[in-house]
């Protein structure tokens, strides 16, 4: 038996080959866009073939300024989106790791709503509901609110119910410590890493998303996605490739980073 | 009393912001065209149309063939990342999350990228045949590429939190009595994951039935449901068959999910049904 452990994921022991196979092709088809990308994205003339015509940087440039206005709009939105999620997701959070009531399952299916049903059919349920209030850009807000708030929750509740966190504040009121002093010396820096992960997650979900935003944008609240969409209709394959790889420098690192904070672990009841 | 106000934030955003225009879709869906009259008609309508039929047995089928193939490559995967320890186990990981970040429109032009009419492939095969081959980025092939692409880190962050769970000694005991890898996995892994592979299929399924930005990018003439609802709502402007389109989705997932987690729990063995948000955001 232990000489089965110590050869536990080393080259020896093939499920762990069949595993290592399978894992090196998964890990190939979701990188390889992204060298491919790159390419495109600095070739002049892609159609007739790799770097045809030579290497430039001219797309990428060019993509920059077309894009540069959506971007920024699209960085002022998620930090809105941010701003109010935090604002009603922590008291929510904090309700649903630390209190058992009556209807908390109910709460937390309400919560999770949004997973369920398609984007597409939240956008429309909001223009129906409220026709006046597209043009302001409100409802882009509210829908990618709606949209992003189930991700905050769900990975800040297992990190606000951990036994040991509960016990400690206990311990800080017991030695005289008020409630925001609690919160600000005790509770805040033992969640930091979800927090932080919850705080990167909902930014890049909402800098990502479409489903909603295709249907809420107007001329002057038009997303990042949203005009990557028409360049993938209308414009030359190097100019979508090049705004696609601005686009990736928002959200990638991001993903990375959500990872290293804890990835899969987060969010893990 | 205090305490439960938390939760009022929460409850009055999404009275206003969900449920009440849920609430609203729905009455839509069941106006008859001048919207002064209620009817079925609508659903009558969407039941009768060929086309819309046709948009169901689409979205079903790529749904099952793109969870069905993201289950298989997978679940050899997570076991591979939760019991590896490799040096480059923590960097597999991160490369396998990557397609969460991205809308399901960048997914579809990374398949155009490649099997579109100039992608990589085909002029690869140009350079060396003479021919364009391979250019199936606007087919279903290509389609259910992208849905693949978009699912392969849901189904793995799902089976995940499944196989650290699992002891090490059943896979030793089989492997002393003789079983090979391929049987370990099939007859010890599969049964033992059953309950997280149920999860795992019903956030794949839904996250495909609801999926519109790749089918947006690349679909031409494969019509799957969430294109019609768009269509008939900007194109045709018909909101309320838009809507009745929009309910019926909605139920179909819900219902997916709801179903699926249920079984997941009461048949199999009762590891609890993962939080669905585990599963990631909508492509």
């Amino acid at each position: 038996m232990t000489l089965l452990r110590r050869t536990r994921g080393g080259p020896a022991d093939p499920i762990m080959a069949i595993g290592r196979a399978f894992t090196l092709v998964a890990v190939v088809v979701c990188l390889a866009p992204l060298p491919l990308l790159m390419v495109v994205a600095t070739t002049v003339n892609w159609p007739l073939g790799f770097w045809a015509g030579g290497v430039t940087l001219n797309w990428l440039r060019d993509g920059w300024e077309t894009v540069r206005p959506y971007a920024f709009f699209s960085v002022r939105l998620a930090l809105s989106v941010l701003a109010i999620d935090l604002a009603i997701g922590l008291p929510a959070a904090w309700l649903l790791a630390r209190h058992q009531f009556v209807g908390r399952q109910a709460l937390t299916t309400l919560i999770n709503l949004p997973l369920a049903i398609p984007g597409i059919a939240i956008a429309l349920a909001l223009i129906l509901a409220y026709p006046t209030a597209r043009a302001s850009g409100l409802l882009l807000l509210i829908g990618q609110v709606v949209y992003t708030l189930p991700f905050l929750v769900a990975t800040l509740v297992p990190a606000l119910a951990q036994q040991a966190l509960i016990e400690r504040e206990a311990a800080a009121r017991t030695l005289g410590a008020s409630a925001i002093q609690r919160l600000w010396y005790v509770t805040l820096p033992a969640i930091r890493s979800a927090l932080l992960a919850a705080l990167i997650l909902v930014f890049t979900l909402s800098m990502g998303e479409f489903n909603v935003s295709f249907f809420l944008f107007t001329p002057l609240n038009k997303t990042l996605p949203v005009e990557l969409y028409s360049a993938y209709i209308t414009n030359r394959v190097e100019v979508a490739a090049a705004i696609t790889a601005i686009f990736l420098l928002f959200v990638v690192p991001a993903a990375i980073a959500i990872e290293r904070l804890g990835g899969s672990k987060i969010g893990q009841a | 009393m205090l305490t439960a106000s938390l939760a009022v934030p929460v409850l009055v955003l999404f009275a206003l912001a969900l449920l009440a225009p849920l609430v609203i879709l729905l009455r839509q869906s069941i106006l008859d065209e001048s919207g002064s009259r209620l009817t079925l008609e609508n659903y009558a309508a969407v039941i009768r149309s060929l086309a819309y039929r046709r948009a169901l047995l689409n979205s079903t089928l790529i749904a099952f063939a793109s969870t069905l193939l993201a289950l298989v490559l997978c679940f050899p995967v997570a076991v591979y990342i939760e019991r590896s320890n490799s040096r480059y186990r923590d960097a597999l990981a991160v490369a396998l999350t990557i397609p969460l970040s991205l809308p399901g429109i960048v997914i579809g032009f990374f398949v155009i990228l490649f099997f579109g009419l100039t992608g990589v492939v085909p002029q690869v095969f140009l350079l060396f045949t003479g021919e364009r081959q391979l250019n199936f980025a606007y087919t279903f092939g290509g389609m259910l590429l992208g849905y693949l692409y978009f699912q392969i880190p849901r189904v793995v962050l799902v089976l995940r939190g499944s196989v650290s769970g699992l002891s090490q000694d059943v896979i030793d005991v089989s492997r002393t009595l003789g079983a090979t890898p391929w049987r370990v996995y099939l007859d010890v892994l599969l049964p033992a994951l059953l309950p997280a592979i149920v999860s795992a299929a019903s956030v794949s399924l839904a996250t495909a039935f609801g999926a519109f930005g790749t089918a947006a990018t690349l679909s031409r003439g494969f019509r799957v449901l969430p294109l019609e609802i768009a269509a008939s709502f900007t194109e045709s402007f018909r909101p309320e068959r838009a809507a009745s389109l929009s309910i019926a989705l909605a139920l179909l997932t819900t219902a997916l999910l709801i179903g699926l987690g249920r079984f997941a729990e009461r048949r199999l063995q009762p590891q609890g049904a993962p939080d669905a948000a585990r599963g990631g955001a909508q492509a």
